[in-house]
């Protein structure tokens, strides 16, 4: 068997394994009932009219939670399946069989990826029944509501749901790279979440200082816009619950952009775990 | 071939922010042959971990080589013929023993019905019989203990490293590594192995090596290292409690000392550990 296919068996064994973990805590279960909560509360708040009309409160609502429990999910699977496993000490029984270190960051990262996957096509797949629901039930008002006029198409939600995954996945990438030397899973969580608002805040900061501020916060902004990935050109959420679509060219263009971070990201993350001390 | 072979082996840990820089090991030169089984002895933090890690390859040393079977123990391919039970491990609490067991027999490069002949044999040695489909989170400490054995040797190793293996185990269960390290001899394998329990060091390994604060003080088979610690003991019964001061001081002007009797009383390797623990807490000049 050649380096490369028994390279590639170990990656799989540890992503299956981080994967199978994964979705066997109670954290993630936890999760997921909560999004289903709040995917109910929407449901049962949709006649109120207050916010917006009911499509777009429902697919706000839902989209909302995706993103929100996709990033809680990213970075608590990083930590827990990463610092956590170096925190227990089962690393040293995982790279004490011929496995490289690099795998063992890849497979990781693979494994969470699958998880976040699977939590937003969970999610994705809901907000796609309903919509079908509302083709299929005329008569129904809250029907009426989603398949109005404007209403949004199946294949913009599950887009928009592609496109949640691919954020979560920058976001677990970039959760993996601090986690790559954080002593704790506990600073893994707490630099992920500093990393996701400052990814989120990444348009602000550009904004303010690119143009009008001194030049060296010109100069400052400039290195931050190249290091830290823009999460405002994930939010396409309103746009589709608007009825709006996305064009093939913001699909494509956000794929290579997310891969391009996360490539990256688990190259560092791979450099600093090979030189990190177990 | 030897099985491992140390050359200089320093480790020195830096400081994250400041501070000194700590010498964890320092000069450490070691051969073992294959088919030995060598007992790693040394107080807490004389380094015993550091130095099986770096056999392992999990650390780095700052100097010196490590080879393992010839190749240098940081490839992930010498690791192939190792299996390794860390200290005090804790493994994937939602899996079952047995998919505990495949994981780590799939790292290793084994499919199929190898791998679970393999497994079977491995969990039929640690004696886990059908606690193996139970989920490991629902273990006992020391049915961890016997998991992790089981992974370090469901590869069949040529050299097999324990660290710690009986902590945590009653005496039954420590009698049941000892059978299992004993089996690993008689197929040929080979054994490092760390441990506290001193009667089973001095039962089952060949040699001894006995570190402390990061140097390697002795190292030889048991006997040759209870020639070298050979004391005339005198046992002194009723001695009123207002002379012992007196005889303390004429056995001190002698160049002798006189120890406490629970100390005295221990016997065989037991006395070579404490001798050569005590020799460095007693005088830190001695040790870095």
């Amino acid at each position: 068997m050649s380096a490369i296919v028994s390279s590639a068996f170990r990656l799989a064994a540890i992503a299956g394994n981080t994967f199978r973990e994964s979705v066997r805590q109670r954290l993630f279960l936890i999760l997921a009932l909560m999004a289903a909560m709040l995917g109910i509360a929407a449901w049962w708040f949709r006649n109120c009219g207050i916010v917006a009309p009911q499509t777009k409160f429902l697919l706000d609502t839902g989209f909302g939670a995706l993103t929100f429990f996709g990033a809680v999910v990213a970075i608590v699977a990083v930590a827990e399946s990463f610092s956590g496993e170096i925190e227990r000490r089962t690393v040293l029984a995982v790279l004490a069989k011929p496995v490289w270190r690099g795998e063992f960051v890849l497979g990781k990262l693979a494994g969470i990826l699958g998880l976040l996957l699977a939590f937003c096509a969970v999610g994705t797949g809901f907000l796609v029944g309903w919509l079908w629901w509302s083709q299929t039930q005329p008569t129904d008002p809250l029907a009426r509501g989603f398949a109005g006029a404007g209403g949004a198409s199946s294949f913009a939600v599950m887009a928009c749901g592609l496109v949640q995954w691919l954020r979560c996945s920058v976001l677990a990438a970039l959760t993996l790279l601090v986690a790559t030397y954080a002593r704790t899973s506990l600073l893994a969580v707490m630099a992920g979440f500093a990393a996701l608002a400052i990814c989120s805040l990444r348009a602000l900061v550009w904004d303010a200082f690119r143009f009008a501020g001194p030049e060296w916060a010109r100069g400052v902004a400039g290195l931050v816009g190249l290091v830290v990935p823009d999460f405002e050109l994930y939010d396409v959420a309103d746009q589709v619950a608007a009825g709006g679509a996305l064009s093939t060219g913001y699909l494509v263009g956000i794929t290579l952009y997310s891969a391009i971070y996360v490539s990256l990201f688990v190259a560092l993350a791979v450099y600093c775990f090979r030189h990190r001390e177990l | 071939m030897k099985a491992v072979e140390l050359d200089g082996i320093a480790k020195v840990f830096l400081p994250a922010l400041s501070g000194a820089p700590f010498h964890a090991l320092t000069e450490i030169n070691l051969s073992i042959a294959e088919g030995e089984i060598v007992g790693l002895l040394g107080p807490n933090g004389s380094g015993k971990t550091t130095l099986l890690k770096i056999i392992m390859g999990l650390v780095a040393p700052t100097a010196g080589a490590c080879r393992v079977f010839g190749r240098p123990s940081h490839c992930a391919e010498t690791r192939s013929s190792v299996g390794y039970l860390p200290e005090a491990p804790e493994f994937y609490p939602f899996l079952t023993g047995i998919e505990l067991l495949r994981f780590f027999a799939g790292l290793a490069g084994l499919a199929g019905r190898i791998r679970e002949d393999r497994i079977k044999e491995a969990i039929a040695l640690v004696g886990l019989g059908t606690a193996s489909a139970r989920r490991v989170g629902t273990y006992s400490r020391g049915m961890k203990q016997r998991i992790g054995l089981a992974q370090a040797l469901v590869t069949s190793p040529r050299l097999v490293i324990l660290d710690e293996p009986t902590a945590n185990l009653d005496p039954e269960g420590a009698s049941d590594i000892g059978e299992i390290i004993r089996g690993i001899r008689a197929r040929g394998g080979t054994v490092l192995l760390s441990s506290h329990q001193l009667d089973q060091i001095e039962d089952l390994c060949t040699r001894v090596v006995l570190l402390n604060r990061g140097r390697l003080v002795a190292s030889g088979t048991i006997d040759e290292l209870l020639q070298s610690h050979r004391e005339n003991t005198l046992v002194v019964e009723s001695l009123p409690e207002a002379d012992e001061s007196e005889l303390r001081v004429w056995l001190a002007n002698r160049g002798a000392r006189l120890r406490s009797a629970p100390f005295a009383r221990r016997g065989g390797l037991e006395r070579v550990y404490l001798a050569a623990a005590h020799r460095c807490y007693s005088d830190e000049s001695e040790c870095p």
